[in-house]
């Protein structure tokens, strides 16, 4: 199993929206995939038109292993499921640790509901400061939204340096262009310096913007099930296979 | 496994989901993609259907419906399960389905399916399943759909559950075994066991005639599939039908008159005597496996030829058995002893014709009862076989006793003690078989002696083999008679024995 963090230290790069269309384009591939709303903002459970669970306000809930199995939801696509969560840092330390140790009882409360999955993504809240560094030590990837402008430059950059200052691995962290609109100066010019100056860090992938994508609040659902041939959508595919890869 | 719902109706699913109050959730139901033909599979006597499952043949494949995971292989003509190639349908089946009885096609027809879902009001699916409409043109379409629950939204499965049941209220939502029956056009209390009512105060008259209606409505019933040579467990019913007729006959003591009674037995008897060899022979054939087994590797050449030669009998055995069922004799005398019991004026009665049912039945039971512990108790290791015998007999006759009036006493109760019984049953039974077949092998034997056929001396020696194998395991089977006995006579089920059948104001034994 797989843990993949989807994050952005800045806000409004579609990483919620991405999340939804990863999780999704990861099933329709035939991982097994576990979609975890952590971002109280992104809320990717209402894509998938979950209702958020009331159970996962209490305190109880992560120290019992059952309430976390019981709050999985399966979304109406095959292979992917979703736990709708509003969860503390705290708690999500305690998740994430749980998630990763295989002997761990959610980890067998999880096989023994068949529900072994290939990939936990985890749609994780926008705010460095107070997000563990449990998070990025736990994770086996972390996808990061980019928008090929300066100032989205400058997060990445930042993101880098919060790992060299606190020794954490570089090479998880998997940058890849979102909302890129070709016809834009800056967007070209942006993605070529970043490619130069980055290199592996970030994906060969390119997720073009696209008006669809904003559409995904209205029609509750991942875009690619409502504009199959949408370019965005192609870019999501081809993001998942990538990112198979890198795995 | 995700827990499933499946609903089966009489009439068509739809209506009843619509009608359903499914409060904040709703339902979405696809055109489906037309009609196609299909074949429902069971065996005679419904093994698949009274398991819950319906096996539907289609074009697209071999379904099997109703159980935790809709299974489905490719298509297979109906067979013996072993004799059917293997997959996920066939081997969930060879578990319920005895290696003895065929399957047939029982029901043909047009079938529409539907994708189902229960959704809720952001349009999120809760539940999911395939909705098939089978329609075989007799007791209009019967519906079934397995409604599996996403992860998470089991309550949903039980609140559906509980909205259907309340809409359906007059019973359209059935069991597979109601199912099946529509779709085969026939009372789904005859593809099963066959039941009978009967009431406490009725006379003994009456339920004695009712068990025998009904059991040559059973017999009956067998005639086809033993012409048609599709099982060997058609002769079996037909036997076991038969078989109760008379013992209701013979046990029902003074319910006919004498004369009546003679009669009688004398004309189910000359049935019954057609069918004899052929079972015998059926039965050698079934264990032809086990028999090889029984005996050392160089006797399985000689006990191999035996078979072969079984084998050929019990063909001109079959031919002789079907001649005379389709013969105007047969015909006739079964339509004579059908209106007999029919009409049943014609019938003398005996002495006990008008007693109560209940109190006649305790009186019946309750003395054969004491007549099979006497027997048993006087048994120890030197008794000669005979008595082992006699007692056999005895249980036998009290077990059909049990069953002939175990709606009159509470059928989980008298189920438990034909339980218990059975075990001592299935020993003596053994014992018995293996003491009969010496017998017959030993007459195969002698028969073969005179002949100047090659093999002759390789079978006899087979025989000589296998007798000796069998004779000790009747005596295994002697050894434990004591034992078994021992454990049927628990003070529990003696205690329970006196409170079901002991006839009231009987002095304490």
């Amino acid at each position: 199993m797989k843990i993949v963090a989807c994050y952005s230290n800045k806000g409004g790069v579609g990483k919620t929206a991405s999340a939804v269309n990863i999780a999704y384009g990861l099933a329709k591939a035939g991982q097994r995939v576990l979609l975890c709303d952590l971002d109280p903002q992104g809320a990717s459970g209402f894509y998938f038109r979950v209702k958020p669970s009331k159970k996962l306000t209490d305190e109880r809930f992560f120290t019992d292993v059952k309430r976390f199995t019981s709050a999985i939801r399966g979304s109406d696509f095959d292979n992917l499921d979703i736990l709708p969560a509003n969860m503390s840092f705290r708690d999500f330390d305690v998740f994430l640790s749980r998630m990763k140790n295989s002997r761990s009882r959610l980890k067998k409360a999880l096989k023994s509901v068949d529900k072994d999955y290939d990939v936990v993504l985890l749609d994780c809240p926008p705010n460095i400061s107070t997000l563990s560094e449990n998070v990025f030590k736990s994770a086996d990837a972390i996808l990061v939204p980019v928008i090929p402008t300066t100032l989205s430059e400058r997060t990445f950059e930042q993101l880098l340096a919060f790992f060299d200052e606190n020794g954490l691995p570089k090479k998880k962290i998997l940058g890849f262009f979102s909302m890129v609109q070709g016809t834009k100066k800056l967007h070209s010019e942006t993605v070529a310096a970043m490619r130069k100056e980055y290199g592996k860090r970030l994906l060969d992938v390119a997720v073009p913007f696209s008006s669809e994508v904003e559409k995904m609040g209205v029609h509750r659902a991942p875009v690619g099930t409502f504009a199959r041939n949408n370019a965005a959508v192609k870019g999501y595919d081809l993001l998942c296979k990538e990112l198979l890869e890198r795995l | 496994m995700p827990d499933m719902l499946t609903i089966t109706s009489g009439g068509d699913l739809r209506t009843l989901l619509r009608d359903a109050d499914l409060g904040k959730l709703h339902l979405a139901l696809d055109e489906g993609e037309g009609t196609s033909a299909f074949a429902l599979l069971d065996t005679f006597d419904a093994q698949v259907a009274a398991a819950g499952l319906l096996l539907v043949l289609t074009d697209a494949g071999l379904h099997l419906l109703g159980g935790t995971e809709a299974l489905v292989q490719e298509r297979a003509e109906p067979d013996f399960i072993a004799q059917m190639p293997a997959g996920p349908v066939t081997k969930r089946l060879s578990g319920i389905v005895s290696p003895l009885r065929t399957l047939m096609t029982v029901a043909e027809g047009t079938l529409s399916r539907h994708g189902l879902r229960v959704l809720d009001d952001n349009e999120k699916t809760h539940l999911r399943g395939t909705l098939w409409v089978l329609d075989a043109g007799k007791a209009g379409a019967v519906s079934v759909s397995a409604l599996t629950p996403l992860r998470g939204y089991d309550k949903t499965l039980g609140k559906v559950k509980a909205a259907l049941s309340a809409a359906a209220g007059n019973g359209k939502v059935g069991t597979m075994l109601e199912a099946s029956a529509a779709l085969r056009g026939e009372d789904p209390a005859l593809i099963g066991k066959t039941r009978i009512v009967m009431s406490a105060d009725e006379k003994a008259f009456k339920a004695a005639n009712d068990i025998i209606r009904a059991q040559l409505v059973a017999a009956r019933r067998q005639e086809d599939g033993i012409g048609a040579d599709l099982d060997s467990e058609f002769l079996h019913e037909y036997r076991v039908a038969l078989r109760r007729v008379r013992s209701v006959i013979s046990l029902f003591k003074g319910v006919y008159d004498e004369k009546q009674t003679a009669d009688l037995k004398a004309r189910f008897g000359a049935i019954m005597a057609r069918t004899g060899r052929l079972r015998d022979l059926d039965v050698y054939l079934i264990e032809r496996d086990r028999y090889l087994a029984l005996v050392p590797e160089g006797f399985r050449p000689g006990i191999g030829k035996l078979f072969d030669m079984f084998a050929a009998q019990r063909d001109l055995e079959h031919a002789k058995l079907t001649a005379y069922l389709d013969s105007k004799a047969y015909e006739k005398e079964m339509a004579r002893l059908e209106k007999l019991f029919d009409k049943t004026k014609a019938l003398s009665k005996g002495p006990e014709a008008n007693r109560h049912a209940l109190d006649y039945a305790k009186a019946l039971i309750w003395k054969r009862y004491r007549k099979v512990c006497k027997i048993a108790r006087g048994i120890d290791e030197a008794t000669p076989d005979e008595q082992v015998h006699e007692l056999r007999i005895e249980c036998k006759k009290l077990r059909y006793l049990m069953e002939f009036f175990a709606p009159l006493f509470g059928d989980a109760e008298v189920r438990k003690l034909i339980k218990a019984l059975k075990k001592l049953q299935d020993n003596l039974g053994n014992f018995n078989d293996y003491s009969v077949q010496q017998a017959a092998l030993q007459e195969q034997a002698d028969a073969l002696a005179g002949s100047s056929e090659p093999d002759t001396v390789e079978i006899a020696t087979g025989i000589g083999g296998l007798v000796t194998v069998l004779h000790n395991k009747q005596l295994e089977e002697r050894a434990r008679v004591t034992a078994s006995f021992a454990a049927f006579d628990s003070e529990e089920t003696q205690a329970q024995f006196r409170t079901l059948f002991k006839p009231e104001g009987e002095a304490k034994k």
